[in-house]
């Protein structure tokens, strides 16, 4: 004979909750999953590869080329489709062929020309190409259409994001968790590579690291972001295991045996997490930023990258293409914001002291 | 107090050498060195004869090992000698001194100016804490604070200076006029061309320090003494500045330490864009060329002033507070 006990929300539970009566906060991460989906999708948004087409006798995904050229099948290649998938190629080459085509018949790294798409006239360039009914939010200098790049480069703003906040963030964990549980020599020397770090103007640490590299990618970007950004997670945690260490329920376990693997997996790291989520919220967004300044300053990754800052650089350089600047830098300023707000809306769902005051 | 200042000096001074070994390995690591990245890509023909190559390294002590090559500069350091310029043919020193004023303008300005208005705007919104137009306010800051720099640059100048006319689109002073000009219009010529910047560099920083004081303000205002200070009859507004506001000067004043780096290395962006003759541009344009000394140079000064701003903070607080010690 038992009585059951209801269990009470654990903390994340909560946080969630509180995290979720904030409409501001949770529409800013309904947005973030939006361009997660629109980065995900973007082949079938915008692009000039069919979705599926079944051709000779086989069904092929030629879309899937945009994220990686190897994936496209070879076959196209020998038949001498010259990467250009046109309906009309596909028609001359197998009148029993059939496509499904991407929303918008646009592609990203070049300028579609007349006649390619039925009844679509060639990208126009330079001051002609405004936002019209084929490219809405216009053409660059060469023609390329604006949207399909930005649609595409969804993908390098969340990355960016995610993958430099990844590093950072198990950089700094690791060694936060270190420095405050080991204490002593250990911590003292731990604290002082995190002053060094700390000391070093960001932006001069990013360009030297890049410079270093001879031909910088996006993703040495987001490793060189992501190795200059952990100290001030490095410093919460630590502090946070500093301060559990002491608590009744580690000497507990301490006295029940454990070891300390089980003791700072199991006991501490889950309650030292949570504070920790703010900077790193606060990280993503400035992530973006920084790869968004450096890419229009020109330090970023070459073209062709439909990097959102290396679009605002091509309107820097003409500034009637005024869908250039505008497009382009809307989107960084919204999905910064977007980063501020679930930071924002973190805080409040985790401070105690914020908590109190809302009743 | 003694002691604790030469503590922090001595742990800033090892931080220090940690900071410009490090970035003098990474810097030499950087492909090409200062004779060999200019030349090449101005015209082929001027490429250095690999005899004159060599004999140029050896002048410039570019063959030694990196580490041997950091233990002379850090000798010449300490003798204050920054070494010279290999594109501007000067002592860094003269190099940097000379970018000063362009880059003090900016920063002074907009530190003044962002300090005085967000204590306003601070007061402003603890005075209506909670109403319409403090909420309006805060979220109104808050875009702001998001709103990238590099984007709010290049709007501006599309719309003042592109469309409008209003500005000039970027630089320092009107190359063509300026040597005609009278002293006074020279002033007003480099305030016309700092305007954009000075508002790209105050604009983001509005949001947080009017936080700072509102929050401050906010703890002070449930004081025993303001309410005491109302009780007696006291206007709302001398309680807000008279009472309240002077016992918020405190975590101010601290601020003001941490924001001495900022003096020198908040608007590399903004200068570049802008093509703001300052420190920041002097920086990119000598990672570009590799010019080794003026790389350095710009690191140790900003890592200094970094560490500076810290122990200013710290001290100024001790200063202004006579409950806190330091130990």
């Amino acid at each position: 004979m038992s009585a059951r006990i209801p269990k009470s929300p654990g903390f994340w539970r909560e946080t969630w909750t509180r995290f979720r009566r904030q409409w501001l906060a949770s529409s800013a991460l309904i947005y973030i999953i939006f361009l997660g989906l629109v980065a995900l999708f973007a082949p079938a948004i915008a692009g000039t590869k069919p979705i599926v087409c079944r051709y000779k006798g086989h069904i092929y995904f030629p879309c899937l080329g945009y994220f990686e050229s190897s994936w496209e099948n070879p076959i196209f290649q020998r038949d001498g489709f010259r990467k250009e998938y046109t309906p009309k190629r596909f028609h001359a080459k197998d009148p029993q062929s059939w496509q499904i085509w991407p929303l918008v018949y646009q592609d990203p790294y070049r300028r579609v020309r007349a006649d390619e798409w039925p009844g679509q006239p060639a990208n126009p360039t330079h001051e002609d190409g405004r936002p019209s009914r084929y490219n809405w939010f216009g053409t660059n200098e060469d023609g390329v259409d604006v949207f399909s790049q930005m649609v595409h480069g969804t993908t390098i703003a969340l990355l960016v994001g995610f993958v430099s906040m990844g590093i950072a963030t198990a950089l700094g964990i690791t060694l936060g968790a270190i420095g405050g549980f080991a204490g002593g020599t250990v911590d003292m020397l731990i604290s002082r590579i995190t002053e060094v770090v700390l000391c070093i103007p960001t932006l001069v640490l990013i360009l030297a690291l890049l410079a270093v590299v001879e031909h910088p990618s996006i993703w040495h970007m987001m490793v060189v972001i992501g190795c200059t950004g952990w100290t001030n997670i490095a410093r919460l945690t630590r502090a946070e295991f500093l301060r559990l260490k002491q608590m009744d329920f580690v000497a507990a376990a301490r006295a029940l045996g454990l070891g300390w693997p089980r003791i700072v997996f199991r006991h501490i790291l889950p309650n030292a997490l949570t504070p920790v989520l703010v900077p790193i919220a606060f990280g993503v967004a400035s992530a973006i930023l920084i790869e968004a300044s450096l890419s229009f300053l020109g330090f970023g990754t070459p073209p062709p990258n439909p990097s959102w800052g290396t679009l605002l650089n091509q309107g820097r350089e003409d500034r009637d293409l005024w869908w250039l600047i505008f497009f382009p830098g809307t989107a960084i300023f919204l999905v910064v914001l977007a980063y501020n707000l679930i930071g924002e809306g973190l805080q409040r769902a985790i401070d105690p002291h914020l908590r109190k005051s809302e009743g | 107090m003694l002691a604790f200042l030469v503590r922090r000096l001595l742990i800033g001074a090892v931080t220090l050498l940690l900071i410009t070994f490090i970035l003098y390995g990474l810097i030499r690591k950087m492909p090409g060195t200062p004779l060999t990245v200019n030349m090449a890509e101005v015209d082929p023909s001027k490429r250095l004869s690999p005899e004159d190559l060599e004999r140029l390294n050896k002048a410039y002590g570019l063959d030694k090992p990196w580490t041997t090559a950091y233990v002379y500069w850090l000798g010449n350091v300490f003798r204050l000698d920054l070494g010279s310029s290999f594109t501007f043919k000067q002592p860094v020193l003269k190099v940097i001194v000379d970018r000063l004023p362009a880059t003090l303008v900016l920063s002074i300005t907009s530190i003044t100016m962002s300090y005085l208005v967000s204590i306003v705007l601070g007061l402003f919104s603890a005075a209506r804490n909670g109403r319409v137009e403090e909420r309006a306010l805060s979220g109104g800051l808050y875009l702001l604070y998001s709103f990238p720099v590099v984007v709010a640059a290049v709007f501006l100048q599309y719309w003042f200076a592109v469309q409008l006319k209003w500005l000039p689109i970027y630089g320092m002073r009107s190359t063509e006029i300026y040597n005609n000009l009278t002293t006074f219009e020279r002033v007003r010529d480099i305030l016309w061309h700092s305007v954009l910047p000075i508002v790209c560099e105050t604009y983001g920083v509005l949001a947080y320090y009017t936080r700072f004081v509102h929050t401050n303000l906010q703890e002070v205002i449930r004081q025993d003494y303001v309410r005491t200070a109302k009780a007696k009859g006291v206007g709302p507004v001398r309680v807000l500045v008279h009472h309240a506001f002077r016992n918020t000067l405190i975590p101010l004043v601290t601020m003001l330490g941490l924001t001495l780096p900022a003096l020198l290395s908040g608007a590399i962006i903004i200068e570049r864009i802008f093509a703001w003759p300052g420190m920041g541009q002097l920086f990119f344009n000598s990672i570009t060329e590799r010019d080794y000394p003026v790389i350095m140079g710009l690191v140790l000064m900003f890592s200094m002033l970094t560490l500076a701003g810290q122990l200013l903070a710290d001290v100024l607080y001790a200063l202004v507070d006579p409950r806190v010690r330091l130990s």
